[in-house]
């Protein structure tokens, strides 16, 4: 089906740090998957890091200032939406705005230091959500169901959440953050089977890799274990956070354990990707560690 | 009406574990602990769980339904009972059971001991013997620390628990931060340095559980980052998750993205870094790390740069950062919507009644 047919809706695209460097795949395939499922992307310039938590953590004042820079210049592009492809970035930016909408003294503060260095003011228009939401109901829903046309010929996909996608359920607000069904809808819409186990939920360990690997490592065998148990194919996951810990720090777990795990990990646009039949240029399968190419390749008959 | 649960019954002398289904009436209003107390009443007097206040003070009755932990004095049973779901109730977890739904709360309060949960002195006292007054500002830094009643639910689903028993956990470390924050306390810096230490502030893995979980609005997740905060900006930033956060603070004002390939050396030292190299030339196979690092710059860092100058003259360092979007998120967790005030709110057709307030009755 041609791509023009479709009306597309403009949205402000944050890509964050990790589609902008380690997990480029993730930006090439959300690029290419975007028309298909309606949506136009406008990519922002000039914004930084959302602060991963870190900022957050550490400085937490430079932290509102830094995501109200970003809502500010997303604002700035006319659009209502500021589209996300990660759950660190979803609740950084999400939380900040809520801070920022629901406090007048605080958006006047930050408003007035922003000006004082040169960005834009904002007022509070714009809503934070990440393509998981926009792909899972309505009118994306409509379209992926069109878009996955070649599907993914009953794929044994197991839906890993992650934790800032569902929680604190407050300022997410998509879906119940312990019965989340999106990831499932997605995978049923696209031919696959959804792959059900209880860690699908729970946390990867990302956060502490650096500092605690082991106790990160104990969480993040869980879903791997289950997973695989469950006769998961591959996972998929709407972080490339989760995918990096998932997918890299898989090694590290199969050389501490004596094991053998190959469960490949796909970013969420590169599963709908396949089933939408986009080209390995978009979905650059070659720079994940555990390849998952030879679990697709029944895809191909 | 008919409740119907799944109660999982264990009993640690014999090992012995069941998933025994019960059906009662129990009138419309009831809550989960009501449904308890008429099973051990009328079908099970061998059924084990602890209660007290039955008004979500006392923080005995932590259990968890469907795995997720909740207060059974606070859990109403009518909608789940007109929905037909039969839900299924266990002991908390991270905690072990003794029997049925009685957990041993002793690790949890040797952690909550070790916070040493008590004011200690060493404070400026007025002279002239008058009262020490501290403005409601100065306590709003642990407002909502302060509302903790120890029911263990955060420390029931926390992630990095689960992996690391010796974790300190979401509610000693809130306590924690009731006391870091309070004014009175002496030891402020003191705590810092043991918080900060393995097993700590830099152990939490921000799976956001305990937000979820807490029946009081503690968000002991919160709690956590405040105590980083206070941490760094006491300079008490030895540990390795201290210099992970800070590394991101740099990122963002010299290249504003995060300078990814130096964050595993700025975190635990370039000498130690040299053991991931089998790791990174894997990584770096795969694109996922450049061999040699070249600053991936944003347009106009300079505005975050001059930003970061700005806010840290602003006095708002530390875990007043936090303090300050506190009010705003309180609403969103009651449901009041965004962007308007509470007299809007108050005003629209089918608001809820306004709570009393002295203050306003006094205005008015």
């Amino acid at each position: 089906m041609s791509t023009t047919e479709i009306p597309l809706r403009r949205v402000a695209y944050y890509k964050g740090c990790l589609a902008s460097l380690s997990a480029k795949e993730l930006d090439t395939s959300t690029q290419a998957l975007a028309p298909r499922v309606g949506l136009e992307l406008v990519e922002l310039e000039s914004v930084t890091c959302c602060g991963a938590g870190d900022i957050h953590e550490a400085e937490p004042d430079y932290y509102v200032h830094l995501n109200a820079r970003i809502l500010a210049y997303a604002e700035a592009t006319g659009c209502d939406t500021l589209l996300t492809v990660c759950n660190v970035c979803t609740l950084n930016l999400r939380q900040a705005n809520h801070m920022l909408q629901g406090d007048s003294a605080l958006l006047a503060r930050v408003n007035e230091n922003l000006t004082t260095v040169g960005v834009p003011p904002y007022s509070g228009g714009v809503e934070v959500r990440h393509l998981l939401w926009e792909i899972a109901e309505g009118d994306g829903f409509e379209l992926l169901k069109k878009a996955a046309h070649k599907g993914l010929k009953g794929l044994k996909v197991a839906p890993f959440y992650g934790c800032q996608i569902l929680r604190p359920s407050k300022i997410m607000g998509f879906e119940d953050p312990d019965r989340p069904w999106s990831l499932e809808r997605i995978i049923e819409a696209c031919g696959g089977e959804a792959i059900d186990y209880p860690a699908k939920i729970k946390c990867c360990g990302f956060p502490i890799i650096a500092a605690r690997e082991e106790t990160a490592m104990g969480e993040l065998i869980q879903p791997i274990e289950q997973a695989l148990e469950a006769g998961a194919d591959v996972m998929v996951t709407p972080c490339p956070l989760c995918h990096l810990s998932l997918d890299a720090w898989q090694q590290k777990l199969e050389a501490s354990t004596g094991r053998s795990f190959k469960l490949p990990i796909l970013h969420l646009a590169q599963l709908v990707g396949v089933a939408a039949g986009l080209e390995e240029s978009e979905l650059k399968f070659k720079r994940h560690i555990v390849d998952p190419r030879p679990a697709l390749e029944r895809l191909e008959v | 009406m008919k409740v119907a649960f799944k109660i999982w019954r264990y009993d640690s002398v014999s090992g012995e574990r069941a998933l025994r289904e019960y059906e009662i009436d129990a009138p419309e209003e009831a809550t989960l602990l009501d449904c308890l107390d008429i099973v051990k009443d009328k079908h099970d007097g061998s059924l084990a769980y602890r209660k007290s206040c039955r008004m979500m003070i006392c923080g005995s009755c932590g259990m968890r339904m469907d795995g997720a932990a909740v207060l059974a004095c606070k859990t109403r049973m009518y909608d789940i009972a007109n929905e037909g779901r039969v839900p299924t109730i266990s002991a908390m977890g991270n905690l072990p059971i003794v029997k049925d739904l009685v957990v041993d709360m002793d690790p949890f309060w040797a952690k909550f001991m070790a916070m040493k949960p008590w004011l200690q002195p060493g404070y400026d006292q007025p002279d002239d013997g008058r009262e020490y007054r501290i403005t409601q500002e100065r306590m709003n830094v642990v407002h909502k620390e302060a509302l903790c009643i120890n029911c263990g639910c955060c420390v029931s689903e926390c992630n990095a628990m689960e992996s690391d028993p010796e974790f300190l956990g979401p509610q000693a470390l809130a306590k924690g931060m009731r006391f870091v924050g309070d004014p009175r306390d002496g030891a402020k810096v003191e705590r810092l340095e043991q918080y900060s230490q393995e097993h700590g502030i830099w152990d939490c893995t921000r799976c956001y559980f305990c937000n979820e979980r807490c029946p009081k609005g503690v968000d002991p997740r919160d709690a956590i980052a405040k105590l980083g905060a206070e941490a760094i900006a006491h300079g008490i930033d030895r540990d390795m998750g201290a210099k992970h956060a800070k590394w991101f603070v740099r990122s963002a004002e010299t290249t504003g993205w995060l300078r990814e390939e130096e964050l595993i050396p700025k975190t635990q030292g370039y000498v130690a870094a040299i053991k991931q190299l089998k790791f990174g030339i894997s990584l770096a196979k795969h694109g996922k790390v450049r061999p040699i690092p070249f600053p991936h710059t944003a347009k106009d860092v300079g505005e975050a740069r001059n930003l970061h100058k700005l806010v840290r003259e602003q006095d708002r360092g530390g875990a007043m950062g936090h303090v300050q979007g506190e009010k705003a998120l309180e609403r969103l967790g009651h449901g009041h919507a965004i962007g308007g005030d509470l007299e809007e709110i108050y005003a629209r057709p089918n608001a809820a009644p306004r709570p009393w307030l002295p203050e306003v009755e006094e205005k008015a």
